[in-house]
């Protein structure tokens, strides 16, 4: 087996007249956490489902798990595990009930029991699918991606239309199976999402890939400033302010104790914006460091926002 | 494998689980049952149909909405959607769907029987394992073409217009729900085209008439055809979600499925075969009502007479025979039929007809047809309650064609016994009808089978021998001999007597009764010499000696005098036109053989008749006294015997020639039953016989022509609507 877990090249996928994925390149390593990021409508669905088998694509070369998805595609299906984006099950189907038919279609599973446990579902184990709250059916849908014990694992924007509790519920179950090593492929268009649980992400927009790195060489590669800001004790002395390596525009508040400047050089402003006000005695009330986020980034890459 | 055991449990789980589901598969059914029993009185006998209905109606319904809907709504709803990421095929998902289906109907199938069977007294099928594999794969069946419209539907608001669009038709067309037989003979035939027609009558040949999968090959066969072109295309074109578009050019695939039986509609709209057989379905139905006649006087048949008595008829014959108090109908769970003032007798029979006759003359020709009138003929013998004939000389296989026809019930009329062609000499009597005038003007179809098939002239005993046998194989009841010199004027050429021996023997070989036609105390002498079975007309101008009667009376020969006919020949020749005008010959009579024969007998008014009743009658009353037994014939079909109260006249003219109306009766029943070797299950009241017998105002042993005045009449279990028998002539 490779090293890659999933391998793309000149990806292409057009329906009649409309082009949604126009060649797209990437490679998802074996343990890693890989997120496609973009806007609705980017391409990223059909990407996946590309990857899954349920669509045949029009160009290009994929290879998941060394299968060809549109070839090999029940070998396939036994080794992955897919949380689509919307997942329905029968309204009176019991989650245990849910979980033994799916179990039955693969060649092996895992201890159901455990699985239900790990989830937090133990106690709904004998509850009607549709009495579920929208955090536990998406469990459920965790569940059943997991039931094989898959080498790979699909997550199509797995916190959608969730509330935040519960988001934050759904991210610590995903970084446990980060932490577990498994590889997996995430959508997402929540940024936040991306930056705490992926390892690489690609920004996807219009079927094409326009950056591709850890989240931190994607900020970085962005012209963006990280921005401080301090509150002294006392009003800065202003026409004593020294010239600020990688600074610009510094901007004083009216009482002249708050200090904000812009920089492409943080750790270096700071430090000397430190030693000045040690110069004058001045101490620090407040000091406040914000560095350029990713949807900063992918502002400037796109020209667009990723959530209107 | 457990893809499919899973799939199969979780459906089940579902639909136990889907109130909607219990509802329409169990409770609605069984709603169904409840209704339609009351409503049809099951336990008169009609449960059969019930469970028919309810059977079919169960299955359109787990078919068509079970499997269809749920499979559209499993699509639309993304549930199929998660299926599909996972490694599994149509194939179990389809499986399951039949399994289901037929967990689901099982239980109906089962209750529904066993509830008819301890309500309503219907028997368990004998043919049961037939009606369950039936039943069973139109049941899947219809599951296909569930699954199919699902697979076809881009939605549910589509899918259920398609499934409305199939299960209106096929509820109301199908015969589920409206006896097809009332209906138009056309809307009879779209329904032909309907897998449900086929399932619903398929089903009731099975429940009805007891037949097996065997004589339902075509119909078994289509439904099985139907399964396998609805799974093919069901998997073929399943999609597992509803933003997976299906081509224009898939939809065709669906003409595939019901294809078998647009073929079939096709045939049917040419043949007619299923409506036909559906007449006789319903026949069948008809005949199986349970009836109480109560409080009545009891004519048996076999000269007893119960003063105070009952008779219950079920499944078509006589089930009990009550002397004096009797269970009430509500008791029995019977249709009440009150019989206060009147007599309840055997249905009568005329051993001596000619149906291919009028009795009579149209003014024109071409009134005359030959292809409807036997069946008017024998329309108007059950209307007068002459509810079994022999025909001794017709065209055989017109005759036979006919038998065959009321036999099976898709006709109605009167028991058709028949005699093949007569056997009579070269140039004898029988033979100058084919000479006649009136031959000339048949078709030329008629004509061929008139000289073919109504004589048969022997020249040797071993000639005749083979004709007699190739007449049994084709299937014939009796043989008719004649045995005739002629008289002044007309003169015949006499058969051999050691022919007529020869014909004797091999019709008695095959268990045939042999009637002879007799003019003269010799050819009865020759007839008894011979061991015939019965003596027709006796002896017209001479007496027969008291000597001779003795040899008939030892020899057990039946003697059937046919006065009718003479009465008929004589009135003829004077003019007379009494007989056209008594009350039921105008009533079955056809309009324009009366008023042609009214016409034509007005040219000898008042002319001296060349012939009188004497010697008939003597000869009668002679038997009578000698004890020999005796029959009622009338030779219909001759000049003013027209088809129909023929034996009541018979009767009437033997009473004049001092017979008791009692030993009249019997004539025409019980004793004529046994010249028929048909007296096992006819010409009796008697618990285990048909039920053919009729309710008559008055008391027929003290008055004769009290037998005219009928006010019910049972045919074979049968209630007849005597006024309906004619309703299809035009």
């Amino acid at each position: 087996m490779s090293e890659n877990a999933i391998s793309v090249r000149g990806l292409r996928k057009s329906y009649d007249q409309f082009e949604a994925v126009r060649g797209i390149d990437f490679e998802v390593a074996s343990g890693e956490v890989f997120g496609l990021l973009g806007p609705n409508g980017a391409g990223k669905t059909t990407t996946v489902e590309i990857l899954e088998g349920l669509r045949p694509r029009t160009g290009g070369e994929v290879a998941v798990l060394d299968h060809d998805p549109g070839i090999q595609v029940n070998e396939l299906k036994q080794r992955i595990g897919v949380c689509l984006q919307a997942t329905t099950l029968s309204d009176k189907l019991k989650v245990s009930e849910a979980l033994a038919l799916f179990a039955s279609f693969y060649r092996r599973s895992v201890d159901r029991d455990a699985l239900l446990k790990r989830l937090q579902l133990w106690d709904k184990r004998n509850t009607f699918y549709s009495k579920l709250s929208g955090g536990q059916k998406q469990r459920v849908a965790l569940a059943l991606a997991l039931l094989n014990d898959p080498q790979l694992l699909f997550l199509d924007e797995p916190t959608t239309g969730l509330d935040p509790q519960v988001r934050l519920e759904i991210h610590s179950l995903i970084q446990e199976l980060k932490d577990n090593r498994r590889t997996i492929l995430l959508t997402t268009h929540y940024i936040e999402e991306a930056e705490r649980l992926c390892d690489r992400v690609a920004i996807i927009d219009e079927g094409r890939i326009i950056a591709i790195g850890t989240p931190r060489e994607i900020q970085a590669r962005t012209l963006g400033q990280s921005r401080i800001e301090l509150t002294a004790s006392a009003p800065f002395p202003q026409s004593e302010m020294p010239a600020l390596t990688g600074a610009v525009s510094p901007v004083f508040s009216s009482d002249g104790a708050r200090l904000t400047v812009q920089s492409t050089a943080p750790g270096k402003t700071l430090a000397e914006i430190v030693k000045w006000m040690d110069h004058h005695a001045l101490e620090i009330v407040d000091i406040h460091l914000q560095r350029p986020t990713l949807e900063d980034a992918f502002i400037e890459l796109t020209g667009k926002k990723l959530r209107d | 494998m457990n893809a499919y055991i899973a799939l199969t449990r979780t459906y089940l789980l579902l639909t136990l689980r889907d109130r909607a589901a219990l509802f329409f598969s169990f409770v609605m059914p069984l709603m169904f049952f409840f209704l339609f029993s009351q409503m049809m009185h099951a336990e008169r006998g009609t449960a059969v149909l019930v469970v028919n209905m309810v059977l079919t109606i169960a299955i359109l319904a787990t078919g068509l909405f079970g499997a269809g809907l749920r499979a559209t709504t499993d699509r639309e709803t993304n549930i199929l959607r998660r299926f599909k990421v996972a490694p599994i095929s149509p194939a179990p998902i389809l499986v399951a769907s039949f399994v289901v289906g037929i967990f689901n109907f099982l239980p109906v199938f089962v209750v529904v029987l066993v509830l008819s069977n301890l309500l309503y007294g219907m028997p368990i099928p004998r043919n049961l394992l037939s009606l369950a594999a039936f039943a069973f794969v139109g049941l899947l069946a219809f599951r296909a073409i569930g699954m199919m419209v699902a697979s076809v539907a881009n939605s549910m608001q589509e899918a259920n217009i398609l499934i409305q669009c199939l299960y209106l038709p096929m509820l109301f067309l199908s015969g589920a729900t409206i006896p097809l037989s009332i209906m138009p003979e056309w809307v009879q035939s779209v329904g032909q085209f309907l897998p449900a027609t086929h399932l619903f009558s398929g089903m009731q040949s099975i429940i009805v008439t007891g037949e097996s999968l065997a004589h339902n090959l075509t119909a078994f066969f289509a439904l099985v055809l139907t399964l396998l072109v609805g799974a093919f295309i069901g998997i073929k074109l399943f999609r597992w979600e509803k933003e997976e578009r299906l081509p224009a050019s898939a939809k065709l695939w669906v003409l595939g499925v019901l294809a078998p039986f647009v073929l079939i509609g096709m045939y049917q709209a040419r043949s007619k075969e299923n409506v036909a057989r559906n007449k006789m379905f319903d026949r069948e139905l008809s005949r199986r009502e349970v009836l109480l006649v109560h409080n009545t006087r009891i004519f048996t048949g076999d000269g007893t007479v119960i003063e105070h008595g009952a008779v219950l008829v079920r499944d078509g014959k006589i089930a009990e025979v009550y002397s004096g108090q009797s269970p009430t109908a509500k008791d029995l769970k019977a249709t009440d039929i009150d019989g206060a003032g009147k007599t309840l007798l055997p249905g009568l029979i005329d051993v001596h007809v000619h149906l291919g006759a009028p009795g009579g003359v149209y003014e024109k020709p071409e009134d005359y047809r030959a292809e409807s009138t036997l069946k008017h003929a024998l329309a108007a013998y059950l209307y007068s309650g002459v509810m079994a004939v022999k025909s001794v000389g017709d065209a055989t296989a017109a005759v036979l064609d006919e038998r065959a026809k009321i036999q099976s019930g898709v006709q109605l009329g009167a028991e058709l016994f028949v005699s093949g062609p007569m056997f009579t000499a070269e140039g004898g009597h029988g033979t100058e009808y084919l000479k006649a005038d009136w031959m000339k003007q048949l078709p030329e179809n008629a004509r061929k089978m008139m000289t073919d098939d109504f004589v048969r002239t022997p020249k040797t005993p071993a000639e005749a021998r083979d004709q007699v046998d190739a007449l049994s194989k084709r299937g014939v009841d009796a043989i008719k001999a004649i045995m005739e010199a002629g008289g002044p004027g007309q003169l015949f050429n006499r058969m051999d007597a050691s022919i007529l021996n020869a014909i004797v023997e091999a019709a008695h070989a095959h268990k045939l009764p042999v009637s002879v036609h007799t003019g003269s105390p010799q050819d009865i002498s020759d007839t008894l010499a011979a061991r015939a079975d019965s003596i027709e007309h006796g002896a017209m101008h001479q007496l027969i000696s008291a000597d001779l009667l003795d040899r008939i009376k030892s020899q057990g020969v039946f003697y059937d005098p046919t006065l009718a006919v003479f009465e008929g020949v004589m009135d003829f020749a004077s003019g007379k036109t009494d007989l056209l005008e008594r009350s039921l010959v105008q009533q079955v009579g056809p309009a324009k053989l009366i008023a042609g024969t009214t016409k034509f007998l007005k040219a000898n008014a008042g002319k001296q008749p060349v012939f009188n009743l004497d010697f008939p009658n003597r000869n009668l009353l002679a038997a009578y006294q000698h004890g020999v037994t005796l029959v009622t014939g009338t030779d219909a079909g001759n000049m003013l015997v027209i088809h129909g109260p023929t034996v009541h006249r018979e009767m009437q003219l033997w009473v004049k020639a001092g017979i008791p109306p009692s030993v009249a009766l019997q004539s025409a029943t019980w004793n004529a039953a046994r010249l028929l070797h048909a007296s096992d299950r006819i010409g009796l009241i008697k618990k285990g016989y048909e039920a053919s017998f009729m309710l008559i105002d008055g008391d027929p042993t003290k008055d004769i022509t009290a037998t005219e005045r009928i006010s019910t009449m049972l045919f074979k279990g049968e209630r007849i609507r005597r006024q309906g028998l004619f309703e299809d002539e035009r």
